[in-house]
């Protein structure tokens, strides 16, 4: 009986309830890091630089914001195919908006109201016309990806004010804007998810969308939000992404969506819905960054990184349903990506 | 248990003609009882008796087709399984209705969080509160549970049922209903539902348990009502009949 009323001070319990989350789910992963970061060092010098490593921060810092929204995405037992679709669309406007004079605090906030508005569509698909997550998403990334082209076919955009460009390139006490602010989202986003009745909400229906229906959960509205919420994070992550390197095309942010969702999936959160990790995503897009970073240094050709980022993706799900003991391949991916909401 | 009842005044629930059809079938058929207040009334008869669609629409899970059902005399509205929460009206499926991915406190407390404001200001899960009221629930029952932030897969069938019946208990119910609680359970697991549905009426709170163990039963119940054919055929005080008799009802229909 050592968890009687009194034992249980409620900061106590609170701590605990933070503690366990944080710390187990991000050890292996943290270990796992570390390891690689040694590995690479000791094959290449110049990899272990402060240099690089804030370089490796800062190519992250995207990616952990991206990845952070599709946490709640997957965790709601969905998937969202479209977010490197969804940037494009939304930066090649927002940079052509403040290009022509349009004040940048408005062209940022265009570009928001526009990753929100485009999210509140896919979410309105997912969830009232029920098409299946990965069914409506791919549709989205094809249109979407369209879309840009035609409104900037070939066009390379350039130029941003540097007030713009402060959030890509500007830094605070040495420690650049870009990774200031991924950090300080990875916070607010792990509150969200754990600490607010919305992340509850979003991992109860990814556990058991009918349980959550009889408990009053409002099934259907969050959904919707999860998907507007993913719209409203990669407009964020396309503005950082941008503004550092002060430019944007119809083509930026292809195959993004496989880079973020592997970061998911190595962070620990399951692919089925209903548990994940704010911690682990972060830690799974660092990891990503890092084996980038090291692939560049060591003179690997670009195209052959796309083969190694793709084996990982398949290494990772691998394991990840070993994990949870789905060992078949024919379960290799979710069926609630296929299939319609009731 | 054989303390003798008034039996009309002191009816928590009255059932009155209730008529549920599958097509040409008639699943209930005019069926009428009460409920008294904290009691446990057993609810047996062979398959497709009617029991489960007898329940399915006191439940609020299926209206039935002619007939209603009032508490404390007041008629009720039971179309969804809202309408029954709000009347006091509890139902514990054989599923059970929980997220096995959550932990015990969200599962208690799901669609009904308590939260405390982050900063004053923004508000958020009082994780602290929710758990400290979730282990005041169980220990009311006396009930312990090792690991109540660990999702709720990992626990046993038993106690599973003790964080279904710990949300019921947060909403204040008067009357829940059991569909084969002992079911799946090993001896020891179901020996503590036992206790907890004594628990329950100590309290007040009428149970209608359905079961096909007549051991369960005849260890629970203060009366036992017998169904065949969608008819409920008799309800009879425990301490007043055998299981001999019991198993003639429900096999050969003939009342007590």
């Amino acid at each position: 009986m050592n968890e009687s009323p009194g034992a249980a001070a409620p900061s106590v319990a609170a701590i605990g309830h933070l503690d366990r989350r944080w710390l187990f789910e991000g050890l292996g992963l943290t270990i796992v890091i570390i390891a690689l970061a040694v590995i690479f060092s000791l094959i290449n010098p110049r990899f272990a630089s402060v240099v690089n490593f804030i370089n490796i921060l800062t190519q992250s810092s995207y990616y952990v914001i991206i990845a952070v929204g599709m946490t709640f995405v997957i965790t709601n037992a969905g998937i969202d195919l479209s977010v490197g679709s969804i940037l494009a669309l939304v930066t090649v406007i927002g940079f052509e908006l403040i290009k022509e004079g349009m004040h940048p605090g408005l062209g940022v906030l265009v570009m928001f109201a526009l990753g929100g508005l485009i999210g509140c569509f896919t979410g309105f698909l997912v969830s009232y016309v029920r098409i299946p997550p990965f069914i409506a998403t791919l549709g989205m990334m094809v249109a979407l990806r369209g879309l840009a082209l035609v409104h900037s076919a070939g066009n390379m955009h350039y130029g941003l004010p540097s007030s713009v460009t402060w959030f890509g390139q500007g830094t605070i006490v040495g420690i650049p804007v870009p990774v200031i602010i991924a950090f300080l989202f990875a916070l607010f986003g792990a509150w969200l998810f754990n600490h607010t009745r919305f992340g509850l909400h979003v991992r109860a229906i990814g556990g058991n969308r009918e349980a959550a229906r009889l408990a009053g959960v409002p099934v259907n509205r969050i959904e919707l939000m999860v998907y507007a919420l993913m719209g409203l994070i990669t407009a964020l992550g396309g503005l950082i992404m941008i503004a550092r390197i002060d430019s944007t095309q119809a083509t930026i942010g292809t195959s993004m969506e496989i880079h973020v969702i592997a970061a998911v999936i190595i962070g620990g959160t399951s692919l089925f819905g209903g548990r994940g990790t704010i911690y682990g995503t972060v830690l799974g897009a660092l990891l990503l960054s890092m084996m980038t970073n090291a692939l560049v240094i060591a003179g690997v050709d670009y195209f052959w990184q796309l083969v190694v980022m793709g084996a990982i993706v398949l290494i990772a799900v691998a394991i990840a349903n070993l994990r949870e003991r789905r060992v078949s391949a024919l379960a290799f991916f979710p069926r609630s990506w296929f299939e319609g909401r009731t | 248990m054989s303390e003798s009842r008034p039996v009309a005044s002191d009816a928590l629930m009255r059932v009155v003609g209730l008529d549920k059809s599958y097509g040409g079938l008639k699943a209930v058929d005019s069926v009428t009882f009460d409920v008294h207040r904290g009691e446990v009334l057993a609810l047996v008869g062979d398959n497709g008796a009617g029991k489960s669609t007898l329940v399915k629409a006191i439940a609020g899970a299926q209206p039935p087709d002619a007939g209603h059902v009032e508490m404390e005399g007041v008629p009720v509205r039971l179309h969804t399984p809202r309408d029954a929460e709000a009347a006091g009206i509890g139902c514990l499926h054989q599923g059970l209705g929980l997220v096995d991915t959550l932990d015990v406190p969200e599962n208690v407390f799901l669609g009904r969080e308590l939260r405390s404001r982050f900063l004053g200001v923004v508000p958020q899960l009082d994780h602290a509160r929710m758990r400290q009221r979730t282990i005041e629930l169980l220990d009311r029952f006396g009930i312990h549970l090792p690991r109540l932030n660990d999702p709720v897969i990992r626990l046993s069938g038993g106690q599973r049922q003790t964080v279904a019946i710990s949300r019921l208990l947060l909403q204040e119910v008067r009357l829940v209903i059991m569909d084969e609680p002992m079911a799946s359970l090993g001896v020891e697991e179901g020996r503590r539902v036992l206790d907890l549905v004594r628990n329950m009426r100590e309290r007040g709170i009428s149970v209608i348990v359905i079961s096909h163990n007549l051991e369960h039963v005849f260890q629970l119940a203060d009366r036992i009502a017998v169904m065949k054919n969608g008819r409920l055929l008799d309800v009879v005080e425990t301490a007043a009949t055998t299981r001999e008799a019991v198993v003639r009802m429900i096999t050969f229909g003939e009342a007590a």
